[in-house]
């Protein structure tokens, strides 16, 4: 037993020294879990602000431009659930060119007249246009709205839409006097009730999660128009668009950095210096590897696509030109990335090592895990998630598979565009950093 | 009948190499190393490990850059580390397999053929040549890494004479191998010369400098200390019978060097 303990720690003290001799390749299986927990602790505290629900974003087109409308807007912007637009010098459009674009999923139009129905008592006039695939972000609007239009209207409207409501539904006018009777009492009750126990110091439950508007949520005067691309297949959710998106990017990035660390197995087992010597131009050695990576990558999103077609039905193959292009471009910029790291780093360990640490703090920030989209990030986490080439590929894909954009569409062209300057600004440090270590060039 | 010029390079030598200098960051491996190969000799780098053997042969195949000095093949400046056209004259058998495991010994010297710039029938008989050099016909088909240490520095010499090179750069070809591959490197050795190969090998083993080269150079601490045939350098530590063990550890001495 002695023996064994002695042998075992003899055993693990060479693996310890072997551990601590490539010091890169250790620095970063360490920086590994550290930069995870960063980027989820970053990812969580802003999509959730300590506990908050994540905010969706709603476009506003205000048509009535007056006082109450103006109220209405203020309220929206306060509102803990919604992030408005447009922001700052940005103009809204025509809000169907919003949604049809894929701009927007959300847009709250204020008819002309909206300020004067609120001034008569009458209903006044709202219509929400929404991507009914968005199911996560239709309910964050829909609280949203239903705070900010009873804050506007001073709970006013509440009995005039439930006594609407139910006339809608056909009951005689007597219950229907009776119900909303019942309603402004309790209503009463329970804001007398919240007063006095936020006096006492909060007894009984949890009163201060008990917001009065929000029991009469969804009695918003809203006509409700969904649009979504004719295209988009039914069994397509957002989410499985969302998973197949980011599974696809990130796996693709594992699998062509794998590839691209041929060059570092080929000065591995030898074969390096007898390529060098070969009476051939030496970028080829390079150009090769990115070849063989690329093809790679659109075999397997080829595999993946396919197999997702046929599992799921999420439409892959309704834009044929579309998808070449889109995964030709993210090919191009994830080889670019592989072939990237293969040339910087001396070791296998090394390039495991940083390459797992970028994947997987790029698919967190790129939107591959989570929709980032959603959140609600301040302005320098926007540029760092729109820094990662994730980010761009999810967001090519998901125009894509959710928008039904063509590649010609401006923000899948801007997408395209981005992609292609990752390709060719990391093949051209691979480039300068495979001539610097191994042609002296 | 031959002009005069072309009179005049048959009598240059294949390689000179001129105060050819190199350092690893402030190491000095190779320090003012001057000599010449003549066409069809075959010379041999004699030095204990470290001397600079692998070093000085880099520099010559290209694979390091930024050494000092000046190398001359066939009369013209050479530089194989930016000119292509300079690499097709050396074939480079390295020290460490250089061979695809995964591949079949046919496979690779296919593959390897094809990156010298052969094809159709000219590859198909290079690769024919290649495996009666090295003794490797029967195997062909089998993947290299079931391959012995053996075959595999046969196939590695092979695949480095692939293309016929003016000049071929073996480094310590018959590391680790038993006697009977041994022997059939040095004869495959002798057929490269009678076809009027020019050789450059290193070597730690005496008897082998001493069986195979015209002439051979010993390195120590990155300097050549003597070049000459062995009866030359026997000469010249003033022992005339001394064999070359006797010649290399009188000129390099008896310190352990690693």
């Amino acid at each position: 037993m002695r023996r064994l303990l002695q042998t075992a720690l003899l055993l693990a003290g060479k693996d310890f020294r072997v551990f601590f001799r490539d010091r890169t390749g250790m620095l970063l299986g360490l920086a590994l879990p550290i930069g995870l927990v960063t980027v989820f602790g970053f990812i969580t505290q802003f999509a959730f602000r300590g506990g908050d629900m994540p905010r969706a974003e709603l476009w506003v087109v205000d048509e009535d431009r007056s006082e109450a409308s103006r109220l209405l807007v203020a309220e929206l912007e306060r509102s803990a659930t919604l992030r408005l637009r447009p922001e700052g010098d940005e103009e809204a459009h025509d809000a169907y060119e919003l949604m049809d674009d894929g701009e927007a999923h959300h847009v709250l139009v204020i008819a002309a007249g909206f300020g004067d129905r609120i001034g008569h008592g009458d209903v006044p006039e709202l219509t929400l246009l929404r991507d009914p695939g968005r199911t996560m972000e239709d309910r964050l609007v829909r609280i949203g709205l239903s705070q900010a239009v009873t804050t506007v209207t001073r709970g006013r409207l509440i009995p005039v839409l439930l006594g609407q409501r139910l006339r809608d539904v056909g009951l005689p006018e007597d219950v229907v006097a009776e119900v909303v009777q019942a309603q402004e009492a309790g209503r009463a009750a329970l804001e007398n009730y919240l007063a006095q126990a936020a006096g006492e110091g909060g007894s009984g439950g949890d009163t201060a999660a008990l917001d009065v508007q929000s029991v009469f949520s969804n009695l918003v005067p809203m006509t409700v128009v969904d649009r979504q691309p004719p295209e988009r297949p039914r069994m397509l959710t957002y989410t499985l668009a969302q998973s197949v998106s980011g599974i696809t990017v990130m796996m693709l990035m594992f699998g062509l950095v794998a590839c691209g660390g041929t060059l570092i197995l080929e000065r591995e087992q030898g074969t390096l210096p007898r390529l060098l010597s070969a009476a051939m131009p030496r970028d080829a050695i390079l150009v090769g590897k990115f070849l063989f990576a690329a093809a790679v990558g659109l075999f397997q999103l080829a595999l993946l696509f396919c197999w997702g077609e046929l599992l799921f039905d999420v439409g892959m193959f309704q834009r044929p030109a579309t998808l070449l292009v889109v995964s030709v471009s993210v090919t191009a910029a994830v080889t670019g990335f592989g072939v990237l790291i293969a040339a910087w780093a001396k070791t296998t360990k090394q390039a495991e090592g940083v390459s797992t640490l970028l994947i997987l703090v790029m698919s967190a920030l790129g939107g591959a895990w989570f929709p980032v989209q959603l959140f609600d990030l301040p302005v320098y986490a926007e540029i760092i998630t729109r820094s990662t080439l994730t980010w761009w590929a999810m967001s090519a894909y998901q125009q894509m598979l959710w928008d039904q954009a063509s590649w010609t569409a401006p923000s899948v062209l801007q997408a395209l565009a981005v992609l292609w300057a990752f390709a060719l600004a990391t093949s051209f440090l691979a480039w300068h950093l495979f001539r610097r270590r191994y042609t002296g060039g | 009948m031959m002009r005069t010029n072309e009179l005049l390079a048959q009598d240059e030598p294949l390689l000179e190499v001129r105060d050819l200098s190199y350092s690893y960051d402030t190491v000095e491996a190779v320090r003012g190393v001057t000599f010449a190969v003549e066409r069809g000799e075959l010379l041999g780098f004699l030095g204990p490990n470290g001397a600079g053997k692998t070093t000085t042969l880099g520099c010559i195949a290209g694979l390091l850059s930024d050494w000092k000095g000046s190398l001359h093949f066939d009369g013209r400046d050479f530089d194989p580390g930016s000119r292509t056209a300079d690499r097709a004259t050396l074939g480079l058998a390295p020290q460490e397999l250089a061979l695809y495991d995964d591949l079949t010994g046919l496979e690779n010297l296919c593959f390897f053929g094809r990156l010298s710039g052969l094809a159709g029938s000219e590859l198909d008989t290079a690769v024919e040549a290649a495996l009666e050099l090295s003794g490797l016909a029967a195997r062909a088909g089998d993947r290299v890494g079931t391959y012995s240490g053996g075959m595999k520095r046969r196939l590695n010499l092979a695949i480095g004479d692939l293309h016929q090179p003016q000049l071929l750069l073996l480094d310590e070809p018959t590391a680790g191998v038993d006697p009977q591959s041994r022997s059939h490197i040095f004869e495959c050795l002798r057929a490269l010369r009678r076809s009027g190969r020019t050789l450059i090998y290193t070597t730690h083993y005496m008897e082998e400098a001493e069986r195979l080269c015209d002439r051979v150079a010993i390195i120590n601490e990155g300097a050549i200390v003597a070049l000459g045939s062995c009866r030359e350098l026997a000469r010249s530590i003033g022992q005339v019978e001394a064999d070359l063990e006797q010649v290399f550890l009188q000129l390099t001495g008896r310190r352990l060097r690693d």
